[in-house]
């Protein structure tokens, strides 16, 4: 049995007390309400001491009641949903959550590596960059991973994450930052002209530090205000209310992130529903409510678990009805935070004191303390903090000097409050300071956004429900929508300036400055001494104001510190860079969808289906699934790819062909363009006929090549390689817009409009010939190599036919309307049976292609040119053409430049490998002696040996040659013999039977 | 000869089965079905040939061409912008390759034609939910003030290039995806759906 809630009050709070809710925290089950986080609920049950600190294992409590929070960061969940360094002010309670505490060990009572506070001298700033700086191989072996043993926080889950993570577009003319005071008045200015509003809350409810406060709207309890408002706004068909969502990022174009989470309050998302959800809201305008975040006081011992926010306090006190203590000591240097004192009062909870940091006495706060029965100290200071795991008492310092000890087992404390300006500077403003409020507030805002409430300095709530409205309705206003009236709204608070200590001198234990990162003055002092005077510098050699918080509750006072060490103003020190994310997003967030095999898009082609059902096994040409081989039961992939090619040379193989880029160039001027993008003329190529074709670059190396046929005068049908096939897509289009806008020249992608198979070997017309409609004469005289139609397929189905090979053998290309093609290919397989047809991947493709000494992927590989590659006879000189001028550069048309040569191993059972580099024979294996390299290589059937393909200073004239073929990484190390790259009917009798 | 004859297969064959799916209860908040036998072309003028173009397709096909990234919708055919001078012409009656032959012969010498028909799967996503599934895609507001009845537009979803067009005035899109994305783009549109529960209809 559960043991019943010690620290909840009897009444009052926004929870419901009729819906209890198990949890388990370390392994103990506890419970809370509905309306609880996991803070205030385990501070309902007692428990102060929730983790350790990050460098001293300090034992550390619950600071905030927000996304601020420094300290109490758990691992939620178990098993693969498990998350670390959540923060337990942030976690909404649901019935059967499992937190433990991070960062010790054995327990969190008892945890051995808290000794590491008495050696802090040694841990001090920058420790990591001086304690462990020789041997300088220690560092991988010994030092990091013991440090990493020691530091750090949560552990990760070791499993993938379950949930599915999406992202989603939204749309808005205003989009509203934040559902405080401010933030609603906005809304409902700004919804109430018509505008299409979005009001993006982090908390699961509306209202802000409303729901913290007993404040007063128009003389009524301000959460009536706050219900009121939620009523109309939901009433407006153009407001969206989105709860549990933090806007994390500003961006350009008014474009802004937010993070949903859409299901972090349930132990499971429901079925088919993602756990978080990152938006990209794009607004005409944001108004920026964001609140405060209040600032601790740095004295010594200021980590102690029962030292709280005086906000914070109020929080769990109002609006969890918990009680954070049993006797509280109020600790602040402003008027406003001694108003805890009745809140605590009237809760039942004994207030010891109240010390007053300012110098001069307060009236009103003296009768603060009197109404609450507690003692007021004016001119004090608290100096010292008794008890470890968490607080017993503290010892004040009087404005007489005295020392005095009290009893307590709550602080709360608090240094002011900062403006919360994080996403005014994502698009590079830099907040300035304000004398009046000793706090950074916006300066210069990102285009389109207008601060209103405590994020611009207003802290009066009066104030914030004016300036909500005002800047609400001159976002509006700015949209081109007609604000209504005004309402002002009167209320209950005011809050005056503040005059910060910001610390505590002379106080005893260690005094933090940064608790998330155990930064205390000391390091602050010792990092200024060093010369890391400014505060991005101090940042980086002390990590204050790094990890999850990002320093909200340590910055300012950082600053204060150093200014202080460095005897400058404040507002002279500066501040560092906020960046995106305001709050910390998990990596699924930011992958949503896009996981596992939804990594990226995948094309399949239109034999894909049928190839699945063949066992091909596939791999990734560009964005392409293509079949890499057919293997047949218990045939190894060698086995099986030797298989395909010696069955297009003996007989005949269908391939698919339909990634390549296919590309319609019509228009009376196509001729001209093409002339004037590839090396060769395709102008004087008569219709019904195709040729292959290089295209160089502007710096005169080739692009891509293919074959173009012309289907009628004013019609060319381009093709190009896989890989390439989006480059020189954009290429003819800048050609065709840019270069020559008068030409008169159509270009379309058709890539995905026709499954294209190739038919190659010496049975391909036999085949064909059963595909083809009678109707068409596919004879070698009426088709002959390179003929190129349009001709229907089996009973009418439109087609283009191509006599091309890239095999050497008797080859076509067929194409149909993409619809057509697993009905075709199904049928060229069965036609195909009875002259021994068999599908073939790419890797035969490859050897075939290495066989015959085509030059493809290895070859055009964006540094070779033409002559590099056997094929200078193909530059027109007839005409000029991208390219051509460059490609004439001596150093490209040096005869020494590595060009394309067969390689074949002198020993026929060396294997041979891509990449190794091409050595004369006796000289060593050095760069000084390096000649070129092997571009291609395959295990060729049809010869009974490895082949290859490589590029050799000189190569075209060492026909003959022995060279060594070098592959250190490899251990490959073959003489090869140089020949010609062809080896397969170099005559090229076979592609014209 | 009939048994010669190559039969048309959709994209989504073996992927997409009629039913309901995702989250059951209520009714569907996403209705999926596929426009099948569409005809589609892609139109381009000729150099010079806008005024001669833009009269022969008002003749023809009884719309004034857009000029921008919208839709005209004629008795036989659409008409929908996506560049300067550049159409994608969508029929029901001119089905598959017919409308691209009829294309050709109605606009030869003002304008250049090609035939997508095949390369394009065509989605109609409508129901309650279907701006909020697309939402989770596409980058562009669908809000009725800023992509009004006839608006069209050519952007991606989920890294898929994709033309989506307004399909009538009950929040109803039509998508067109290149046929060798159909898979990939199918496996985001459901695992966006799904929270809403979704329905596929039988291709039409």
């Amino acid at each position: 049995m559960p043991a019943p809630q010690p620290h909840r009050l009897t009444e009052g709070g926004l929870i419901d007390r009729a819906q209890k809710l198990r949890f388990r925290f370390d392994g103990r089950t506890l419970t809370g309400y509905q309306g609880d986080t996991l803070a205030s609920a385990l501070l309902a049950n007692g428990v102060r001491l929730v983790g350790r600190s990050f460098k001293y294992h300090r034992p550390r409590g619950i600071l905030s009641a927000g996304s601020e929070e420094p300290n109490a960061l758990v691992e939620l969940r178990t098993g693969p949903r498990r998350e670390p360094n959540t923060r337990a002010t942030t976690i909404e309670l649901y019935d059967g959550l499992d937190a433990a505490s991070q960062n010790r060990w054995p327990s969190l009572r008892f945890d051995v590596l808290a000794a590491n506070q008495f050696f802090a001298p040694i841990f001090g700033a920058g420790f990591y960059y001086k304690t462990f700086m020789w041997p300088t191989s220690f560092w991988e072996k010994v030092y990091e991973p013991a440090i990493r043993r020691a530091a750090g926080l949560g552990r990760a889950a070791d499993a993938p994450d379950p949930d599915h993570y999406e992202k989603a577009n939204a749309f808005c003319d205003i989009l509203v930052i934040g559902a405080g005071p401010a933030g609603l008045s906005a809304a409902l200015a700004a919804a109430r002209s018509g505008a299409r509003v979005i009001l993006a809350e982090e908390d699961f409810g509306l209202g802000g530090r409303l729901l913290a406060e007993r404040y007063e709207i128009e003389g009524r309890p301000a959460l009536d205000w706050v219900d009121a408002a939620e009523a109309e706004l939901e009433a407006l068909p153009d407001c969206r209310i989105m709860l549990r969502t933090t806007v994390v990022g500003v961006y350009d174009g008014g474009t802004y992130a937010a993070l949903e989470r859409v299901n972090d309050h349930a132990p499971v998302p429901p079925e088919h529903e993602p756990r978080q959800r990152l938006w990209r809201i794009v607004a005409k305008r944001a108004v920026l409510c964001a609140g405060a975040i209040e600032r601790p006081i740095v004295f010594g011992d200021n980590d102690r678990p029962g030292i709280m926010l005086a906000g914070a306090v109020r929080a769990y006190v109002n609006r969890f009805g918990v009680a954070p203590g049993r006797r509280a000591v109020v600790f602040a240097d402003s008027a406003d935070a001694f108003r805890t004192a009745a809140d605590l009062a009237d809760a039942g909870i004994a207030v010891a004191a109240l010390v007053d940091a300012r110098k001069i006495s307060s009236p009103a706060t003296q009768a603060e303390a009197e109404k609450a029965n507690a003692r007021y100290f004016a001119g004090a200071v608290i100096e010292r903090v008794q008890g470890g795991h968490g607080v017993r008492g503290v010892t004040v310092r009087t404005a007489d000097g005295e020392a005095e000890r009290l009893e307590c087992d709550l602080v709360a404390v608090s240094g002011g409050w900062n403006p919360s300006v994080h996403l005014t500077t994502h698009l590079n403003g830099k907040p300035k300071w304000s004398e009046r409020l000793s706090a950074l507030v916006p300066d210069a805002l990102p285009p389109g956004m207008n601060v209103a409430g405590a994020a611009s300095g207003q802290f009066g709530l009066s104030a914030c429900l004016a300036g909500g409205e005002a800047a609400g309705a001159e976002a509006a206003q700015a949209c081109g929508f007609t604000p209504k009236g005004r309402s002002f709204a009167q209320a209950s608070s005011e809050c005056d300036a503040a005059s910060p200590i910001w610390q505590v001198a002379n106080g005893r234990g260690k005094a933090f400055v940064d608790l998330q990162n155990d930064v205390t003055v000391s390091d602050v002092k010792l990092a200024a001494r060093e010369g890391f005077r400014i505060p991005e510098h101090l940042k980086r050699y002390t990590t204050l104001g790094m990890a999850t918080d990002q320093g909200k509750t340590a910055n300012a006072n950082g600053a204060a510190v150093l200014a202080g060490v460095t005897g400058r103003y404040i507002g002279a020190v500066g501040t560092t860079t906020f960046r995106p994310p305001f709050a910390p997003v998990a990596i699924s967030a930011f992958a949503g969808h896009h996981r596992g095999p939804d990594f990226r898009p995948a094309r399949l082609a239109p034999s894909h289906q049928w190839a699945k059902e063949q066992g091909a096994v596939f791999v990734e040409t560009g964005p392409w699934l293509r079949a890499l081989y057919y293997p047949r039961r218990g045939e190894e992939p060698q086995d099986a790819v030797n298989r395909e090619v010696a069955n297009v040379r003996n007989n005949v193989g269908v391939c698919d062909v339909s990634t390549l880029g296919k590309i319609d160039v019509q228009g009376s001027d196509a001729g001209i363009l093409l002339d004037r993008v590839y090396a060769n003329t395709f102008s004087t190529l008569a219709a019904g006929k195709a040729r292959y074709g290089v295209m160089l670059r502007e710096d005169g190396f080739v692009l891509d090549d293919g074959t173009t046929a012309r289907l009628a005068d004013d019609h060319y049908y381009v093709t190009t390689t896989t890989v390439n096939a989006v480059k020189v897509m954009q290429h003819l289009e800048f050609c065709a817009q840019v270069l020559w806008p008068e030409l008169d020249v159509q270009m379309v992608s058709v890539t995905e409009q026709w499954a294209q198979y190739a038919v190659a070997g010496p049975r391909a017309r036999d085949v064909l010939q059963a595909i083809v409609d009678p109707s068409f004469d596919i004879s070698n005289d009426a088709f002959p190599y390179l003929a190129a139609g349009e001709v229907t397929v089996c009973g009418g189905t439109p087609a283009r036919l191509f006599r091309l090979s890239f095999s050497g053998e008797l080859a076509y290309e067929v194409a149909v309307p993409a619809r057509f093609g697993d009905a075709l290919i199904r049928k060229i397989v069965e036609e195909g049976a009875a002259f021994g047809i068999a599908p073939y991947g790419t890797e035969a493709l490859g050897v075939l292609r290495i066989e015959k000494g085509h030059p493809a992927g290895g070859e055009l590989n964006g540094q070779t040119t033409t002559q590099d590659l056997g094929l200078g006879k193909l530059l027109s000189a007839k005409k000029d053409f991208i390219g051509r001028f460059m490609a004439a550069r001596p150093a490209l048309t040096d005869p020494s430049r590595p060009s394309l040569v067969g390689l074949r191993p002198v020993n026929r059972e060396d294997r041979l490998r891509a990449g190794a580099h091409l050595i004369p024979k006796g000289a060593e294996a050095s760069a000084a002696n390096d000649q070129g390299y092997v571009t291609s290589i395959a295990f060729s059937p049809s010869l009974g040996h490895w082949l290859g393909l490589g590029l050799l200073t000189n190569g075209p004239q060492r026909h003959g040659e022995v060279v060594r073929a070098s592959d250190p990484v490899r251990n490959g190390d073959v003489e090869v013999e140089i020949c010609p790259p062809c080896h397969i009917d170099p005559e090229g009798n076979r592609l014209r039977v | 000869m009939s048994d010669r004859t190559l039969r048309s297969i959709s994209a989504l064959a073996g992927i997409a089965a009629p039913g309901r799916y995702g989250k059951t209860e209520g009714e569907p908040g996403v209705i999926i079905s596929e426009l099948a036998g569409l005809g589609l072309a892609t139109v381009a003028c000729r150099k010079g040939q806008a005024a001669a173009l833009s009269a022969k397709v008002k003749q023809a096909y009884g719309v004034d061409l857009p000029a921008s990234s919208h839709v005209a919708q004629g008795p036989k055919a659409k008409f929908i912008g996506y560049g300067p001078g550049q159409w994608l012409a969508v029929s029901e009656s001119l089905a598959n390759e017919t409308l691209a032959g009829d294309l050709m012969a109605k606009l030869e010498g003002l304008a250049s034609v090609s035939d997508q028909s095949g390369g394009r799967t065509v989605l109609r996503i409508s129901g309650p939910r279907a701006r909020d599934v697309l939402a989770k895609g596409l980058p562009i507001d669908l809000d009725s003030r800023a992509f009004p009845l006839g608006s069209a537009a050519t952007s991606a979803i989920s890294h898929i290039g994709v033309q989506l067009w307004q399909a009538d005035d009950t929040r109803s899109y039509d998508i067109a995806i290149f046929r060798s994305l159909t898979e990939s783009f199918w496996r985001w549109l459901t695992a966006s759906a799904a929270e809403f529960g979704y329905e596929v209809a039988p291709a039409e």
